[in-house]
């Protein structure tokens, strides 16, 4: 009989653990499944109703699309800043500066359309950025932890934004009391489509942008380089921690350029409750996911939205949107434990023994 | 002297409304620090408050506990299983601390949202009683501002900080168990067991942090809402940093937090419109517990920078890094 023993890996190849968190990340969704049954709910109808909701239409193929924007672009800061080791979990903050200076542009400045636009996306940027400035410098400088102060600053602006949709910027003709004055402008729309706007394209730029950053130059280089041991990386000459707080800043930036993305599709417009439905936190789900790997970013993202495009249709059959919440916490934590799993291979004792 | 009066008068009234206001982050905050000494991160402090206060909720509406203690147990019972389920995550399967504490958090939040769906403002019958130590004290000053809260919060002020104070670094066990945080190979080699006291003081850990919860909901609030965190685990993770792992500066730190908080409700309610008309000055007031939060740990660790004080405000040196024999 042979019999079989874990053995660690020596070296972890990208697509190995890949798959390890996929295969987490699909078990987790498994185990949520059985729970849903026990619970006495049908998951299999419940899969069927989410497949139909979003291939059923082109309604439902947009309606993912438009919530992988924020999504994409959140996850894409998150992933950026894995790469240093840096968690970044104050995306959402970011991103809801961003749309705050967006609209208070937006709101402000009269002009032809497609300057305002461009000021709105270079606004937003840089509050993204503003955004995490102080977090990475007390990282950089100070060796503060960045997990607790950017998501300290989350709170903070959510409730700078509630403040504006009730105060300062409150539209005082809106028979909606939590709202804010709407912004004139719109982002162009792609033809053929009824909702999407030339903000898709800002993703998929962005991945093509960092893909390339990463393979081609010395910067994505030298950003590996601390991921993998700051130390040595100093060591070779890089200046550590003047490269950290630029990339946290320019993640910042990616996330403010989503909230602006998201102010200016048609219909969006105006900021109050709800505008970012944790649109951070998906897009803190899909960075994990992907690893750090902009591509899977890409895939992760578009996932994702559909999961949480499904949870808004399922609401009406009777699911709460906190499952949503309670799925992605099951993901994380197939994700971790498949990152574990990809360490350790299956060998048989025998031949191990022969080895060793 | 008039105003000497007024502000003497304003200054009890933050105080009395403060002590209740920061006890849950006083619980949340010593649940993490017992599982950060050692060196177990656990971010899902968010979700151990919900986890604990909607338990507490369900064995009062549901379960017909009259007793507020028993359902407090019950809160922390059911926060304690979270832990367990944490800690086999990251101490026995050693996964990511980050990966897994976000994941509680985010599962716990679901899951107590989910749990207390039909159950959202219902009054609870089972509530603490202020201790009153003699009604002629009741003065509307000096000792009513410190003498007539509930026992919790002399459990959570004093009594668990002393007790945690005491075993940490007065016993051979505590001495342990730090060394457990800070150089787990070395404590292991002195046939201290990692793995177990790794499991054991982070799901005792949790069910503090649950009790924070529980307390919420069984004095504080009184009652269920959704969300019922609103960041509150998330202040008690920067107190644990901003008091350097040390059980009475958590204290210190968490009445911080909830000075800022009375500091909003006093000038809402005694309309303090200095600069800000009221309803402005409430926005700007809500966003200050979280600043100054973040402004705690920023400049100790600042000041550590030029030269004071560095040793004491160092994380346990192995934290939420996973012990193996075999990376020794």
């Amino acid at each position: 009989m042979t019999t079989y023993r874990l053995e660690r890996r020596l070296e972890l190849d990208a697509r190995t653990s890949a798959l390890t968190r996929v295969a987490g990340a699909i078990i987790a969704m498994l185990v949520v499944g059985l729970i849903l049954m026990l619970t006495g709910r049908n998951p299999f109808s419940i899969l069927m109703d989410a497949l139909d909701a979003i291939f059923g239409s082109q309604r439902g193929m947009e309606g993912v699309a438009l919530r992988a924007i924020p999504i994409l672009m959140t996850a894409l800061a998150v992933a950026l800043s894995l790469r240093l080791k840096i968690w970044n979990i104050g995306s959402d903050g970011q991103f809801l500066m961003g749309a705050f200076a967006a609209l208070g542009i937006g709101i402000h400045v009269d002009g032809p359309g497609w300057l305002v636009l461009i000021l709105m996306a270079l606004a937003g940027s840089i509050a993204g950025a503003l955004w995490i400035l102080v977090p990475a410098l007390a990282r950089a400088y100070w060796d503060v932890n960045e997990i607790i102060t950017t998501l300290l600053l989350n709170f903070v602006a959510a409730q700078l934004v509630t403040w504006s949709a009730l105060g300062f910027w409150r539209d005082e003709g809106s028979a909606v009391i939590q709202s804010t004055e709407r912004v004139p402008y719109t982002l162009a729309g792609i033809p053929g489509t009824d909702s999407l706007t030339i903000a898709i394209l800002a993703p998929f730029l962005l991945t093509g942008l960092l893909f390339w950053l990463f393979r081609s130059t010395t910067i994505g280089f030298e950003i590996d380089m601390i991921g993998g041991n700051p130390k040595a990386a100093s060591f070779a000459g890089v200046n550590v921690r003047r490269r950290l707080v630029s990339v946290m800043l320019f993640t910042g930036g990616i996330a403010g350029l989503g909230g602006m993305l998201q102010l200016s599709a048609p219909g969006a417009q105006q900021l109050g409750p709800g505008f970012s439905a944790q649109f951070g936190l998906s897009g803190f789900i899909v960075a994990a996911l992907a690893g750090g790997s902009m591509f899977g970013v890409l895939g992760g993202g578009f996932f994702i939205a559909a999961m949480f495009f499904a949870g808004i249709i399922l609401q009406t059959k009777g699911l709460s949107v906190f499952i949503i919440f309670a799925i992605y916490g099951a993901i994380l934590t197939g994700v971790a434990l498949g990152e574990v799993a990809s360490r350790y291979r299956l060998v048989r004792a025998e031949a191990a023994g022969v080895v060793a | 002297m008039m105003i000497l009066g007024i502000i003497d008068n304003a200054f009890l009234s933050l105080i009395s409304s403060a002590i209740p206001a920061s006890t849950v982050v006083v619980l949340a905050a010593t649940g993490c620090l017992l599982g950060e000494r050692v060196g177990v991160l656990n971010l899902g402090q968010e979700g151990l408050i919900g986890i604990g206060a909607v338990y507490a909720v369900i064995a009062v509406t549901s379960w017909g506990v009259e007793s507020p203690w028993l359902a407090f147990f019950i809160g922390m019972f059911a926060a304690a299983i979270a832990g367990l389920l944490f800690a086999i995550c990251v101490v026995v399967f050693k996964a990511n601390q980050v990966l897994v504490g976000l994941a509680l958090a985010l599962g716990g939040i679901g899951l107590s949202n989910q749990l207390g769906t039909n159950r959202n403002g219902t009054p609870i019958r089972a509530l603490f009683r202020e201790v009153n130590p003699g009604g002629g004290l009741k003065d509307g000053g000096f000792f009513e501002a410190f003498f007539f809260h509930d026992p919790v919060v002399y459990i959570s002020y004093i009594f668990l900080p002393l007790v945690l104070w005491f075993v940490l670094f007065r016993t051979r066990h505590g001495m342990n168990m730090r060394a457990v945080g800070e150089n787990p190979a070395a404590a292991d080699a002195v046939g201290v067991s990692v793995l177990w006291s790794r499991i054991g003081y982070s799901v005792l850990g949790a069910a503090i942090s649950g009790a924070g919860g529980a307390y919420m909901v069984l004095s504080f609030t009184p009652t269920w809402s959704p969300d019922i965190a609103r960041g509150r685990g998330w202040v008690a993770l920067a107190v644990v940093i901003f008091a350097a792992w040390r059980p009475f500066r958590v204290v210190a730190g968490a009445l911080l937090y909830g000075s800022m908080i009375s500091l909003g409700v006093t000038a809402q309610a005694r309309n303090w419109g200095l600069l800000f008309s009221a309803r402005d000055l409430a926005f700007a007031l809500s966003m200050l517990p979280f600043l100054v939060t973040l402004a705690a740990i920023l400049l100790p660790a600042g000041a550590a920078q030029f030269g004071k004080r560095v040793r004491s405000t160092t994380a346990p040196a192995a934290l939420a890094v996973p012990y193996s024999r075999e990376d020794r």
